[in-house]
């Protein structure tokens, strides 16, 4: 850092050593004032791009059923001609979709829960305590996050089969650990190197054990690593769609997003509104929780990837 | 239990210890939640089926109704998926985990082969079914190698819709379609297309496909798929997308439920679909009810009207414990008064002739033109290997419906791979 | 600069008083073996089985056909039967094609992001919730926005009077792919992006100002300054993305179930229709097991490519 205090003031005075004539100025202040409109621009295109088709799915949630299908068009365009509930109705009195909601609840949070768990205990080994072969730990754990799923789908459901444990969402708790435990393990690692080994050492002076230490000392400075990890997990566990769709049967087992799927494969019926409907439910908590925890998903993304 | 059971394990034992140990404990908490309560002299069987709302609703009718018949026996019944190859999916895990339940299973005409093969289902002869009773399409489709694995529940067949309004006598030839959707587009601008079918990458391509191979003298036969009856047929279905452009580009998108919504909402002049459209434009109105007229694809010259089977049948699981209580279900269910009910309750059509019964055709007077196409409906491949016939085909017809290949070239490249396909390869 | 990317350093804590270091390695390993055990379970067991079936015959829809041991068969079977060299073929295409457009629009993304204006926040958080969403939803999203009836795309050529308002996008094989790779990109982009901006994040702001007194222009400093310290964030995201494009499966099965005919059909999804509708666990072992050797030469080629030089 202290390069950075000395060249500063050296630019800042290397700028205003340039003759200032007027013309010069105003060229200038005209191409920044393009710029930061062309700048400002571009952002709206990002936001455009990113949100719209939020809002178009939407409004094809609140079409009813004849609108839809007479397309968009005319009267029917950026707005629906008529706005109606029925989609959002159907979804949950007819077609049930609290169950796989609350499916997809259950094992995101059973996944998150694990993970911490292994991950914070893992990333402390492998950050503070002697063991051998801690590279080849990690580099473990972070192929393990490379592994194809497909090529896991095959054998895993062998084995769900001889134990009977098809159409269960419990083993998925287990499979989805193979989406959280290589970036949080990565994650909580580099968070617990970068705690002062002095924090802990007063207390191991103190005739504290090591789990005591972990518990009273290290896991309280970590809490917000440690939420992070959970954040992700969260998200991570819940993205999941090609395991749910190999080793779930029955509609009452399905997770909210092979339920979601499955709506649009049903025979004898037309069920797009429905389908964008409970695409725009799925969506909001998801939103909520990125708009509420912006900072830690970066953080979390990045400092699980790159060390900093 | 199975051979390939134990076979498969042997070679893992030392890592399986480690994901037995991990994943028994969450198995725990589940086993001890799902322990069945057992009443002593009262036998549950499990029924799979697929129906949902009125589907649904109304076999839960007729099942309390048997249930009120037989006090000793209660019916549990498992919603499967909607969607015939997920459900197809569904029932084969439980089969190969060698599940006792369900007893009873709904199985779509293209299932008993399969099943039978594998061991999956009972060899029903031992309950000397009155086959004779039923339409004899749909008892063929649940035979292998002689032996009666299902028996017919309600038999589907699709067929050709067209709006009475538009199109005042019914055409007699493929070339009439044509020539009356186009006649029909002309005259009323309001329409979007003069015939709508399922062209999407999925089981419904193979159906709308039959329905006019059968017209034009073509057959599913997976040993000859290459023949001039399936080529012209074919080339009718990629005529009206790409030279006639009576029907448009979207078909390649569409299942039977948009193909329902195009012609409901007055968009399409010809439609081909099964028997349920006629009863959801009754209900739910919109510009083409009160004109739906149903028949079978009008035949070619060396052709026969055409039309596809589908419909679902019953079976009872090869390991099922309760097999004579599962018999009684399913001859409760294909009873003449049951089917009826049925039939006027969701539209589902009758797999016995004899429940085409007066107050029948005259609640759904449809349903006379429903019994006319069950006489010509054709099965698709009686085959346990259907799924990957299946596949092929969709790949082939995909292939055609979105003009990547011509229908010539396209049964060619796919006949020898469908043939492999049957032989189980 | 101390704050610049590295492997992690391994060694553990000096010996203190009062914990022996050898109690402190016991539980080290204790620690440590959860992870190491749940990934195994999940991945070295599927991977020694799938080597195992792929050399063997296990058909579960033909339980009645003997598993005996066959060879080479279900290898072969990849090399001769042409759904597996046609598949690579353009899993490979549609990697190569994707993570390239991905990355330069994740570059421009990053980069905007990186400076300070108001509203960024905002900004921010509205491009992570496409990469939040489960794939379900941005396959199904773009599948809606692209549909020729309801969707928006057609719609909004057809106001503007430009061509292809008629286009049945999933119809047609190069449509089809377009489609699929907006979905892809709407969804990955923004992940690409919060990794290159941490690489952004930690260029020091003086290497800019001494470009700048050296009369650089903004695009000299990008391409000398920026681009080179950007290399290993770069390294990071392109692992990721790489091998996520090439595994591809949710948006194929959601938007195109691999058609028309089977132009979409992917490895991942190859090896799915072995294994869930074909059931041949054999065939569908030996796709697995060339996922996985392709998967590790890919990120073997970016990390000797990308690696630093010394």
């Amino acid at each position: 850092m202290a390069d950075a205090s000395v060249t500063k003031p050296l630019t800042t005075g290397g700028r205003a050593a340039v003759p200032a004539t007027g013309r010069w100025r105003g060229s200038r202040g005209r191409r920044r004032l393009l710029g930061q409109v062309l700048f400002y621009l571009g952002v709206v295109v990002v936001l455009l791009i990113a949100l719209f088709p939020f809002y178009w799915i939407l409004r094809t949630s609140l079409e009813n059923n004849a609108e839809f299908v007479q397309g968009v068009g005319g009267a029917n365009g950026f707005l629906p001609a008529h706005l109606t509930l029925s989609s959002y109705i159907d979804d949950f009195t007819q077609l049930h979709f609290l169950t796989p909601l609350l499916n997809s609840a259950i094992v995101a949070l059973g996944t998150t829960a694990v993970t911490i768990v292994v991950a914070s205990l893992a990333g402390y080994s492998l950050a503070r305590l002697p063991i051998r072969g801690g590279g080849a730990i990690l580099t473990f754990v972070l192929l393990a996050g490379f592994f194809p799923v497909l090529a896991m789908v095959g054998p895993l459901f062998l084995l769900y089969r001889d134990l009977g444990l098809l159409d269960n969402i419990y083993p998925l708790i287990i499979t989805y650990l193979v989406y959280t435990l290589p970036l949080s393990t990565w994650l909580l690692r580099n968070f617990f190197a970068q705690i002062p080994k002095e924090l802990e050492e007063a207390a191991l002076v103190d005739g504290a054990s090591r789990l005591q230490t972990l518990r009273k000392v290290v896991i309280p400075v970590s809490i917000p690593a440690v939420f992070t990890a959970g954040i992700l997990s969260f998200i991570l566990a819940w993205n999941d769609f090609a395991f749910a769709l190999s080793f779930l049967d029955s509609p009452s087992k399905f997770t909210a997003p092979l339920a979601i799927v499955v709506f649009g494969q049903s025979q004898f019926q037309t069920f797009y509104n429905r389908i964008d409907a409970a695409v725009v439910v799925i969506t909001i908590p998801i939103a909520i929780l990125v708009l509420i925890a912006q900072r830690r998903i970066v953080s979390g993304l990045t400092a699980g990837s790159l060390k900093g | 239990m199975s051979r390939w059971r134990t076979r498969g394990r042997r070679p893992m034992s030392a890592v399986t210890v480690g994901a037995l140990a991990l994943i028994g404990v969450t198995a725990l908490g589940e086993g001890l939640a799902s322990v069945p309560v057992r009443a002593a002299s009262k036998q549950t069987i499990t029924f799979a089926e697929s129906g949902l709302g009125g589907e649904g609703k109304q076999t839960q009718k007729a099942i309390n109704a048997f249930q009120k018949a037989n006090p000793s026996i209660k019916v549990h019944i498992l919603v499967l998926s909607p969607n015939s190859t997920t459900f197809l999916q569904q029932l084969e895990q439980r089969f190969i985990a060698g599940s006792s339940s369900p007893d009873v299973i709904e199985s779509d005409v293209t299932y008993p082969a399969k099943f039978g093969k594998a061991g999956w289902i009972k060899n029903l002869g031992s309950f000397k079914p009155n086959l004779k009773q039923f339409f004899g399409t749909e008892v063929a489709a649940g035979k292998y190698q002689g032996r009666t694995y299902a028996i017919p529940w309600f038999d589907n067949p699709e067929g050709l819709f067209y709006r009475t309004d538009l199109i005042k006598t019914p055409p007699t030839s493929p070339a009439q379609v044509v020539s009356d959707a186009e006649a029909a587009m002309q005259a009323d601008p309001s329409l979007k297309e003069g015939i709508a079918f399922e062209g999407e990458k999925y089981e419904g391509a193979i159906t709308a496909f039959l329905t006019v191979a059968g017209a034009f003298g073509g057959k599913l036969n997976p040993a000859h798929l290459n023949t001039k009856g399936n080529r012209e047929a074919l080339q009718w279905l990629y005529d009206a997308l790409y030279v006639n452009k009576i029907a448009p580009a979207a078909v390649t998108g569409w299942q039977e439920g948009n193909v329902e919504s195009e012609f409901q909402a007055g968009n399409a002049a010809f439609a081909i679909n099964y028997p349920f459209v006629a009863s959801s434009v009754a209900t739910a109105g919109g510009p083409a009810k009160g004109h739906v007229g149903y028949i079978p694809f009008p035949a070619q010259k060396g052709g026969m009207p055409g039309a596809a089977l589908g419909g679902e049948m019953l079976a009872i699981n090869a390991k099922s414990s309760h097999s004579a209580a599962a018999w009684k279900l399913i001859q409760y269910l294909t009873s003449a008064k049951v089917e009826t009910a049925r039939a006027i309750a969701t539209g589902d059509p009758p797999s016995l002739p004899k429940a085409y019964t007066p107050a029948l055709l005259a609640a759904a007077p449809y349903f006379k033109q429903v019994e006319t196409l069950n006489k010509y409906a054709q099965p698709r491949p009686v085959n346990p290997n259907y799924l990957q016939i299946s596949s092929d085909l969709q790949t082939m017809l995909s292939s055609v419906f979105s003009n990547l290949t011509q229908p010539a070239p396209a049964l060619a490249q796919a006949a020898p791979l469908v043939k492999q396909d049957a032989k189980g390869g | 600069m101390a704050r610049r990317l590295r492997l992690p350093s391994l060694g553990g804590t000096p010996p203190s008083a009062g914990v022996s270091r050898k109690a402190d390695r016991r539980l080290g390993y204790a620690l440590v073996a959860p992870v190491v055990i749940l990934l195994l379970a999940v991945t070295g067991y599927p991977l020694a089985y799938n080597l195992w079936n792929s050399f063997h015959n296990v058909i579960l829809s033909n339980p009645g056909a003997p598993q005996n041991f066959v060879g080479l068969q279900n290898y072969q079977q990849l090399a001769t039967a042409s759904e597996f060299p046609a598949a690579l073929a353009r899993t490979l295409a549609f990697m190569l094609v994707s993570v390239v457009l991905e990355t330069i629009a994740a570059l421009g993304l990053a980069l905007m992001l990186h400076r300070a204006f108001r509203g960024r926040g905002f900004l921010r958080a509205a491009v992570l919730i496409p990469w939040a969403v489960p794939t379900v939803v941005s396959a199904l999203l773009w599948t809606t926005m692209f549909d020729p009836r309801s969707g928006f795309v057609d719609y909004v050529l057809g106001l503007l009077h430009l061509p292809g308002s008629n286009t049945t996008w999933l119809a047609g094989e190069w449509t089809a792919w377009t489609a699929v790779l907006v979905a892809d990109a709407w969804k990955n982009v923004p992940f690409i992006a919060i990794i290159l901006l941490a690489g952004l994040q930690l260029i020091p702001g003086d290497v800019y100002e001494a470009a700048r007194i050296d009369g650089a222009s903004a695009w000299q400093s990008f391409r000398r300054m920026t681009l080179p310290l950007l290399r290993p964030a770069l390294m990071v995201a392109l692992i990721f993305r790489t091998l996520q494009a090439f595994l591809v499966f949710d948006i194929i099965y959601i938007m195109t179930g691999g058609g028309p005919g089977s132009t979409t059909e992917t490895l991942s999804y190859l090896n799915w229709q072995a294994f869930l509708v074909s059931t041949n666990f054999g065939y569908g072992g030996a796709i697995s097991i060339s996922l996985v050797v392709i998967s590790l030469i890919i990120a073997g080629g970016i990390v000797l490519v990308m690696r630093p030089k010394t």
